[in-house]
């Protein structure tokens, strides 16, 4: 039993974490607010020269071959960070998914360049519903002329307008679980993207209409109507993703909150005197350390395929949710006035925690989930 | 980073649990002398005190094998040690600040349960505070005399000896003056008094103190050392219960879920029910978190670094956690959950099993979660520990630390 991390994690994280300090600056980051490719491409590039992008890849596709620890440790430092970028959405999405369901040609085709950083892709899951089942997934994918056509609408698509390939979730049959995953080139005639605006400004986001899209056989990932298990595979790591994110969102507001307390004097003393300030964030590292148990106790059995990987993503989700936005929220409270205002930072860490909380299952979907463990235990 | 049990914790798990499936009391232990063959049944076997050096009769086991024997125990519900006290907090205060004729006198009888040990601590003026303590030991010459009270001590009428902390300086600031004695409860001037709680039992004791004994070599460590010698005792009871905590919650949340299944509401079962599941779901959820955290503990243990104040974290989330999952299982139960006796069987507690004798009703346990976020440390008490001594941020304003300050300046 061993939770602390090894020392060669302890230099990934150190690594990123003074990257990003130097590059990803409150400025940088809120230039990209009105920036119309959100993310510098430049520090694409260099994250992409740092084995970044294709951390979790195989070594055979130019990946460093690492697990869901380190991969979760790159997360929290880049929602500590606020970093405005493709990550989640080209690394932790698509690319996984076409890590876990391609085939090799998919995988020479798709990895090496998601990797390198040549290629941004994305993940088209979400459609009118917000709920993340099979049952919501409709956009309709036909058969014919050597492939498939797709028609219909995707939401939520992730850094869409920037993406040169989406794995887009389709319903390819009537059964309940009928879905396929296919590679479609955003350049694709009939793929049309709009824009949407987040409250948190740094996660760019589009809907993405699909009229009479063709797409070859050859892009099908994994199997037809096979798609359903490969997506609840990678709902569970993107959930341990996210909670990843959200804990580095709430670790530097509790950070702040605390050196703000030191100095910060009210009647005659620092705040943090008083019991009032404290105990607000006495909770908030209960809650942060907490989030720290859950999310890399969900990594590691994410990483070493353990029974109950799926139940403690499901944990991690739905705790690290709550307490992300309840620390955030506080370190807005424990500022006064100053955590309200737009020049203040605490608002870019808490609207990027409020992103996350709803995105592959809030916290309600992942306590149902986890009761069905317990329930599928006690039968 | 790695979170699998070795194979050997694995082996050592399956050697423990088929003894307590061989040897766990069939039927249910009533009197003390039942619980001290039981006590000594498990000493036996090798299963209390394991962590006391060889030399004292413990095993020298690591903080996994502990935890690993405690959480059997949780899993079959077995009664629990009679001198948990004693095996927790006396005995290793003995082998740390101990003289070797302490030693040799009190340790083997901790360890088989031959003299009970409570703790006299609290007062009904000095609970948080507990430096406010008042009750006085005086210097008679040939032996300590006690006057006082106090308050909160836990068996405190089935116990043969008690830790007592009294002051013995009046004149220097109050955390100097205090003393850290061994004091037998057998003998004329101790007054214990049974108080009756809010649950209708009775854990608990007053104490009162008229001229009571102290023998001149039952202090331990030095004159006026009582509270430094307290702070490494409180310290003892880190990392105990990490895992069976979690199982014991555990089984009762199974418990939960099946009388769900039969409870009714708006017209279907409870596990039906949106709002129910939402609430044994969280209770879920929260509690996988609290067993993260405890093999978090382990594995600091494990590797011989002590949690310092991050235990705090540890207890406040337990403490509190006892509260919520107490509430919600109210909730789900409606008028159900008020009944302490008559309780229709199938909406009971299932963990009276008999061996530890417990009468399996929730509302018990509901009006029990009150303590623990009142003793060893309210949950306040813990929050200021960690704001200040964890986050760094600055100590409250006290009167009587600025009385220390006026008295080192002055």
């Amino acid at each position: 039993m061993d939770f602390d991390f090894t020392s060669d994690q302890v230099m990934l994280r150190n690594t990123v974490r003074e990257y990003l300090t130097d590059k990803c600056t409150s400025q940088f980051v809120r230039s990209m607010f009105d920036d119309q490719a959100g993310y510098s491409k430049a520090m694409w590039k260099e994250m992409a020269d740092n084995g970044w992008l294709g951390l979790t890849f195989p070594e055979d596709n130019g990946g460093l071959g690492l697990g869901q620890v380190e991969l979760s440790m790159i997360l929290e430092e880049m929602g500590r960070a606020v970093l405005p970028s493709p990550y989640f959405a080209s690394v932790v999405l698509a690319g996984a998914a076409i890590a876990d369901a391609g085939d090799k040609a998919q995988k020479d085709k798709y990895l090496g360049g998601i990797g390198s950083g040549e290629l941004i892709a994305t993940m088209g899951w979400l459609e009118d519903a917000t709920s993340w089942g099979p049952g919501a997934i409709n956009l309709k994918a036909e058969s014919g002329g050597g492939g498939f056509v797709l028609n219909g609408l995707k939401r939520f698509v992730p850094f869409a307008h920037v993406a040169d390939v989406a794995i887009v979730a389709a319903r390819t049959s009537s059964k309940p679980d009928g879905i396929t995953l296919f590679a479609v080139d955003m350049k694709s005639q009939g793929v049309a993207t709009t824009p949407v605006t987040n409250m948190d400004l740094t996660s760019k986001a589009a809907e993405v209409s699909f009229s009479n899209v063709r797409v070859p056989e050859e892009n099908v990932i994994g199997d037809v109507d096979g798609g359903w298990p490969v997506l609840k595979r990678l709902l569970d790591k993107a959930a341990v993703s996210a909670a990843a994110e959200m804990l580095g969102a709430s670790r530097k507001s509790m950070e702040m909150s605390v050196d703000y307390a030191k100095v910060r004097e009210t009647f005659g003393q620092p705040i943090g005197t008083f019991q009032a300030i404290k105990h607000m964030a006495a909770d908030m590292l209960v809650e942060v350390e907490s989030s720290h148990g859950a999310v890399y106790y969900a990594s590691w059995a994410q990483a070493a395929g353990a029974p109950d990987a799926s139940l403690a993503a499901s944990v991690a989700k739905a705790y690290v949710g709550d307490a992300s936005r309840k620390v955030c929220g506080d370190s807005i409270q424990l500022h006064g006035g100053i955590g309200f205002t737009w020049e203040f930072d605490l608002h870019l860490y808490f609207k990027r925690a409020k992103y996350y909380e709803p995105m592959f299952g809030d916290a309600d979907y992942h306590r149902e989930q986890a009761l069905r463990t317990l329930e599928a235990e006690t039968k | 980073m790695d979170l699998s049990f070795t194979q050997e914790d694995i082996a050592f798990r399956a050697r423990v649990r088929k003894w307590f499936e061989e040897n766990l009391p069939k039927d249910e232990l009533k009197s003390l002398d039942e619980r001290v063959a039981w006590h000594r049944k498990l000493y036996a076997a090798g299963y209390v005190g394991m962590g006391w050096p060889k030399e004292y009769g413990g095993q020298d086991a690591r903080p996994m094998e502990q935890a690993i024997v405690q959480d059997e125990m949780a899993r079959v519900n077995a009664p629990s040690t009679v001198n948990g006290l004693g095996l927790s907090i006396v005995g290793p205060t003995i082998i740390h600040h101990g003289t070797p004729e302490q030693k040799s006198r009190f340790l083997r009888k901790i360890m088989n349960a031959e003299e009970i040990w409570c703790q006299l601590f609290s007062e009904p003026n000095a609970g948080s505070d507990l430096a406010a303590l008042k009750c006085r030991a005086d210097d008679k010459g040939d032996h300590w005399e006690i006057n006082g009270q106090k308050v909160w001590t836990s068996g405190g009428f089935i116990a043969d000896w008690g830790i007592l902390l009294a002051r013995t300086d009046q004149n220097v600031p109050k955390h100097q003056g205090i003393s850290f004695f061994l004091i037998n409860m057998r003998q004329p001037g101790i007054d214990v008094r049974p108080l009756k709680q809010i649950t209708g039992g009775s854990e608990f004791c007053e104490v009162f103190f008229t001229k009571s004994r102290v023998e001149k070599d039952h202090l331990i460590g030095k004159l006026n050392q009582g509270w430094q010698i307290a702070q490494t005792t409180l310290g003892f009871e880190r990392g105990a219960g990490t895992l069976n905590r979690v199982t014991t919650y555990l089984m009762s949340l199974r418990r939960l879920v099946d009388v769900c299944r039969s409870l009714k509401v708006n017209g279907h079962t409870a596990i039906e029910d949106a709002a129910v599941r939402q609430k044994i779901g969280r209770a879920y959820v929260e509690l996988e978190v609290m067993r993260y955290a405890g093999l978090r503990i382990l594995s600091r243990l494990e590797k011989g670094q002590r949690p310092g104040p991050e235990s705090s974290i540890a207890k406040l989330y337990y403490s509190e956690y006892d509260k919520r999952y107490h509430h919600w299982v109210m909730e789900i139960l409606g008028p159900y959950g008020n009944l302490l006796e008559g309780t229709p069987a199938a909406y009971a507690e299932e963990t009276g099993s008999g061996a530890s004798g417990r009468h399996g009703v929730w509302g018990v346990d509901f009006l029990q979660s009150f303590g623990p976020t009142i003793y060893a440390g309210s949950s306040q008490i813990q929050k200021n520990i960690i704001g200040e001594r964890v986050l760094g941020l600055p100590k409250e304003v006290r009167t009587d630390r600025i009385e220390i300050a006026k008295q080192k300046g002055g």
